[in-house]
């Protein structure tokens, strides 16, 4: 448990700094169009089960993907979650983060 | 764009190549030319729409409410849901949605220009811990209001508390779909609410299909086992959240999502069990998470579709050898599948009487998404699978949520995305 946050901790750490080295939301909308829309739908306001992602920060975001990325068990859609994130870099993270927080308000 | 996208995208790719692959044995070419109107956007969660025969549209929105569009297109906010203020003429403040609960499915009554009546089914929180409701309800004179609600069905299973399976929050697998029959009986479809007791229960209406009149009460012509609750049509079913009647045997015919393999269609038999028995310690099986095991083995991971259908089956015959079987079930997989509608009218071609389903995709453990409407051909008695044609789109495929066919002879669809479309062929 304690090496695991410190993985999160760590992946969150190199995640700000993606970010503050400028993250590219035109990226993460590609992303989002190829891996989340299905579910998120195309304004990313939830379908059914799929929850609404508006009115999430960045941080919110990118902490949430790093936990997916890592096995973390966060809701009862982690089984959905997890192998969708799992290949993420910390760049496409901070890019999908970019992109949902300032697009889905 | 990072080399992470390039990855997906080129599974995305072999995802698609093997699909059509194997799809291609099995479908026939698909040669029909449609057009796409979209009648409605923006909407929040479309789930089902009814039709009176000048083309007024009584559509649901899950967490929103009742809406009628009129035929010159005028929009008429009818029945708001628990937080939806002042939007509609009248609010029903005990109903409410989570996760796939909310307001459902909605049936116009054959005998509206004489008695006005509609059907709604919906989430409610008038008694605890919840229940879904069918709700009767007299529309005004202008289209403008509802009123006369009364609750004929208040008993159907709600589940108010997550559990450890995948969907697993509240409000998962109410069914939801009404449908006057030929016979002139409304047919309601429930779910499992992830409780493994349910679809086997005499007296839990969930996972069921009752059939009843206006008021409510059971069919007398209904045969379920001895000891079952008198609405019951038929029982031991999943999740139904389409039914359709055969266009001449006038059958009833449902589309039913599989757990992580197998959606079915199923010809109904009156009193029939669907062969669903997601009990614990049972048919080989052992302890489950929550006493349900829908989703096992390895609930939270992908896995060979048939080496989870062996270990629990949609339709369990070594159990119930009477089982009703299905006559398709998606090749194995498990994509969502959601509503059923006949194509009526020779418009329609060779596609006359042909079913159609609604797949709403959903991408786990190695499944493609699989967003699509499935036209399926039956035998002329409706009793055979004759063949499956993926019927190509006019416009963009989404969560396929409701399929109904409008007094004009077009196919409605709506999607979970907001939007409403026409396709007239």
């Amino acid at each position: 448990m304690k090496s695991s946050m410190l993985v999160i901790i760590g992946a969150a750490l190199a995640l700000s700094a993606a970010q503050a080295h400028g993250a590219e939301p035109a990226d993460g909308e590609e992303i989002y169009a190829s891996v989340c829309r299905n579910c998120h739908g195309p304004t990313g306001k939830g379908m059914a089960s799929f929850p609404s992602l508006s009115g999430n920060d960045a941080d919110y975001i990118g902490t949430r993907l790093t936990q997916y990325r890592a096995g973390e068990t966060v809701g009862p859609n982690t089984p959905l979650m997890s192998p969708m994130a799992v290949d993420l870099s910390d760049e496409d993270i901070a890019n999908l983060a970019a992109y949902i927080s300032t697009e889905f308000q | 764009m990072s080399q992470h996208v390039s990855v997906l995208s080129a599974c995305a790719l072999v995802a698609s190549a093997v699909t059509f692959g194997m799809t291609s044995a099995a479908h026939a070419a698909n040669t029909t030319s449609l057009t796409h109107t979209a009648v409605l956007s923006g909407l929040d969660n479309p789930w089902d729409m009814a039709f009176l025969p000048d083309g007024t549209m009584f559509y649901t929105e899950k967490c929103r409410g009742l809406s009628v569009r009129m035929p010159d297109g005028t929009v008429h906010a009818l029945l708001g849901m628990k937080g939806t203020d002042d939007d509609f003429a009248s609010t029903a403040e005990d109903l409410f949605c989570e996760g796939q609960a909310g307001m459902m499915g909605v049936a116009v009554d054959p005998d509206f220009e004489q008695n006005r009546q509609i059907f709604v089914y919906s989430t409610s929180d008038m008694t605890a811990p919840g229940t879904n409701r069918l709700m009767r309800m007299t529309v005004g004179d202008d289209f403008t209001s509802v009123a006369d609600r009364t609750d004929i069905v208040d008993d159907v299973q709600y589940k108010p508390k997550a559990t450890d399976h995948p969907f697993g929050g509240p409000g998962a697998h109410n069914g939801g779909r009404v449908r006057f029959g030929p016979d002139g009986y409304i047919y309601l479809t429930t779910g499992d609410t992830h409780n493994g007791e349910v679809p086997q229960s005499p007296t839990l209406i969930g996972s069921k299909v009752l059939r009843i009149d206006r008021d409510g009460n059971a069919a007398a012509e209904n045969t379920p086992p001895e000891g079952f609750d008198p609405r019951t049509y038929t029982y031991g079913h999943r999740n139904v959240q389409g039914i359709a009647f055969h266009p001449t045997t006038n059958t009833p015919i449902v589309a039913e999502h599989g757990p992580w393999h197998s959606d079915e269609i199923t010809v109904l038999v009156n009193g029939g069990n669907a062969g669903w028995d997601p009990r614990p310690n049972m048919a080989g099986r052992g302890d489950c998470p929550d006493n349900y095991c829908g989703y096992m083995p390895n609930q939270m991971e992908g896995m060979n579709r048939f080496e989870r259908a062996a270990f629990m089956p949609m339709t369990d015959f070594d159990t119930y050898p009477d089982a009703m079987p299905p006559l398709w079930d998606n090749n194995g997989w498990s994509q969502g599948t959601s509503s059923a509608a006949f194509l009526t009218g020779e418009a329609w071609g060779d596609w006359e009487n042909a079913m159609v389903v609604g797949i709403m995709g959903i991408g786990f453990g190695g499944t493609p998404i699989g967003q699509r409407i499935d036209v399926i051909q039956l035998s002329e008695d409706g009793t055979e699978l004759v063949d499956v044609t993926e019927m190509t789109l006019p416009m963009e495929a989404g969560r396929f949520r409701s399929l109904v066919l409008g007094p004009d002879g077009a196919l409605y669809a709506s999607v979970d995305e907001g939007e409403i479309h026409k396709l007239a062929p």
